[in-house]
């Protein structure tokens, strides 16, 4: 909860990001893909043991849960349809957001190739240069020190063993 | 034993050098994180969540439950000398706070939200006490029928309560039951949803979403905000109320306690909400209700009691039936599950000494906010100056870490990095996580019950509705879904009218 001043909704014409589109339209797409979730849950449960009404199987629960789900988000895409959400407008893609996401997938892959303390200590100076804009050399001095802090309280003081990569 | 040896010994535990150590650590990593606009109380738990599986369930449950009240009232502070809420709870104490400041008496509001919240806290903290163990055992004796009706009444609650849009809000409450049945089911030990990946066996891991839906999300959306942070801080002696003050606050703490208490056990978003019913009352008894919005200290002492007054009852639900009723208390109950310790109605005949540490821990711990929290302001306060591009990669380092060393796989990064980005979207479009979450954590529970309950009654549907306890459950929740199914249908017509008036 804050409230400092909201970036979000200022889209730059001049710039790609961050886009901003119709809550309406957005709204409709979000409903259809979590529509599309529910769907798939239907598909899988179906290829579980339904059991029956009276003594329900494993795939029971799922498989009227996804029903519900698909059923709930066309009701949703339906009242956008109808013009719920007309006029207002939600911005994504803002430049940090999508940085700090891709920053995390990539840590999220190399995480166990490259082990902890690397892939964390890149991540922690990549996001210090490019999002808080500390130069290069600060960057990864302070990146440095983060990992033998991390390493101190969480290998030596907790014993958590994490990934050591080619190191 | 008696309750009262139990909650000597419970004193035994929190007074213990570790049992105070973790739960100053609890209380002020709990203020810090309700300082720092962008983090609350769930995000701080989930954050030290992993923290705790080396420790003591008695300790480590301390230390969680430090940081859900520390940051209640770390939240007062911002709220006050920032006009910025750090939690959502303390939206309310930002009107008559903040205006206090402007006119010089920043200390006095700092005081009785201090004071407030002690007694507020300290009151929910005797009803966790006297209403928890007969309530458990009155949960002994019910059975899984019963269990569901009580589940499906909290889910409905949640939906019924919601800020938010009620058809999403109930979709996020379908969806999370849903993501609940991923990996083995628990009565035939089948494999649903997995893939064929075993990381995914023992479901999805909690804390990775818990951390994803509400830390990485909230990280994410704060991103796109920046501005500059002026505070004022108060000296020391300029803390002390007048007696006027007193006398104003004192009815407002009073009532605060009551209403916190109450709206502690409805399901839902109960710690907000209880703020702004609290502040409406306050303007409604007060016999200046213009003042209110002007600095009126009745506005800050009643919503900020009630905001902790919530605390202790919210722990009822959890700690006496097992269904949590807030975010929050869905945290604690991944610990305790994590810990080996199923809150329920067994919790205190199993584990008395979990849930009577956790009782006298929360006496300790409202006194140790009080003590730290009003000298410690400045600091508290100089902390909102860090750029919030320097905390972003500190938070989620340390989430990282949380997360993995949970189960020790790289695949609940990735639950952590999907869900956070699933949950900026979904939150950019008015769905909110909460709800999914608390049904997340039941969803297991939910059906597990639901199948055992046929069974044992041979597939009759009857079973749901055959005594007396169950028939009053079972007509509240019908009489819940019926509103709900009318406030839906009333409220799509009035859209479609509407559009047909504009067009």
């Amino acid at each position: 909860m804050s409230i400092l001043t909201d970036n979000s909704g200022r889209a730059n014409p001049d710039r790609l990001l961050p886009r901003v589109v119709s809550a309406r339209r957005g709204g409709m797409v979000v409903a259809a893909l979590l529509a599309v979730i529910g769907l798939v849950f239907v598909w899988q449960a179906s290829l579980l043991d339904f059991g029956g009404f009276d003594l329900p199987g494993p795939g029971f629960f799922p498989l009227v849960l996804g029903v519900v789900v698909f059923a709930l988000s066309t009701l949703i895409a339906i009242e956008g349809w109808r013009g719920a959400g007309e006029g207002e407008t939600v911005a994504l893609g803002h430049r940090d957001v999508l940085i700090v996401f891709a920053a995390m997938v990539a840590v999220a892959a190399l995480f166990e190739p490259l082990g902890a303390y690397l892939s964390l200590g890149l991540f922690g100076a990549v996001l210090l240069v490019v999002i808080a804009r500390v130069s290069l050399p600060l960057a990864a001095l302070a990146a440095c020190i983060a990992m033998a802090a991390c390493w101190y309280f969480f290998q030596v003081l907790l014993g958590l063993q994490l990934p050591r990569g080619p190191i | 034993m008696t309750g009262f040896d139990q909650l000597v010994g419970g004193f035994a535990v929190a007074l213990s050098w570790k049992g105070l150590l973790y739960c100053f650590i609890g209380c002020l990593w709990g203020t810090i994180v309700g300082v720092l606009p962008g983090l609350g109380p769930l995000a701080g738990m989930t954050l030290l969540l992993p923290l705790t599986f080396g420790l003591d369930p008695a300790i480590g449950i301390i230390m969680l439950t430090g940081i859900f009240y520390g940051a209640m009232y770390g939240g007062s502070t911002t709220s006050i000398l920032v006009r910025i809420p750090g939690e959502a709870a303390s939206v309310v104490t930002c009107i008559d706070g903040y205006e206090m400041a402007r006119q010089g008496r920043a200390g006095p509001a700092l005081m009785i939200a201090a004071v407030g919240s002690f007694i507020g806290g300290t009151v929910s903290i005797l009803g966790l006490m006297f209403i928890a163990p007969p309530l458990a055992k009155v949960m002994i004796a019910i059975g899984p029928s019963v269990e569901v009706v009580l589940m499906l009444l909290a889910l409905s609650v949640i939906t019924l309560v919601s800020a938010g849009s009620r058809i999403k809000t109930a979709l996020m409450v379908v969806l999370g039951l849903l993501l609940g049945s991923i990996g083995l089911d628990n009565l035939t030990g089948v494999a649903r949803f997995t893939f064929g990946y075993t990381s995914l066996a023992g479901g999805l891991s909690f804390t990775a979403l818990a951390i994803g839906l509400f830390g990485v999300s909230e990280i994410l959306i704060n991103l796109e905000k920046t501005g500059t942070i002026k505070a004022i801080t108060p000296k020391l002696r300029d803390l002390v109320p007048r007696l006027k003050d007193l006398r104003d606050a004192a009815p407002a703490v009073g009532r605060g306690s009551v209403i916190g208490f109450i709206f502690g056990i409805i399901p839902g978003v109960s710690h907000v909400v209880s703020t702004f019913v609290s502040y409406a009352i306050e303007k409604k008894f007060s016999k200046h209700p213009e003042e209110f919005g002007k600095g009126a200290i009745a506005g800050v002492a009643g919503p900020e009691t009630a905001n902790n007054a919530v605390t202790g009852t919210a722990m009822i639900p959890l700690l006496a039936l097992g269904i949590p009723s807030i975010p929050a208390t869905a945290i604690l109950l991944s610990a305790l599950t994590i810990h080996g310790v199923q809150p329920g109605p067994l919790l205190l005949t199993d584990h008395p000494d979990v849930f009577w540490s956790l009782v006298a821990s929360m006496y300790i711990g409202n006194i140790i906010l009080l003590i730290l929290n009003l000298p410690l302001v400045g600091i508290f306060v100089n902390l909102l100056r860090i750029p919030y591009a320097w905390l972003v990669p500190i938070i989620l380092i340390i989430s990282i870490i949380g997360v993995y060393s949970v189960n020790f796989s790289a695949a609940d990064i990735w639950i952590m990095v999907i869900s956070g980005g699933a949950g900026y979207v979904l939150r950019k479009f008015g769905y909110e996580m909460a709800p999914l979450l608390l049904a997340l954590v039941l969803g297991d529970r939910l059906e597990a019950s639901f199948r055992l309950a046929l069974t044992m009654s041979g597939g009759n549907y009857a079973t749901f509705a055959d005594t007396a306890s169950v028939i009053v459950l079972t007509s509240a929740l019908g009489i819940l879904l019926a509103v709900q199914a009318l406030a839906w249908a009333f409220g799509y017509r009035k859209a479609i009218a509407d559009e047909a008036e504009g067009a």
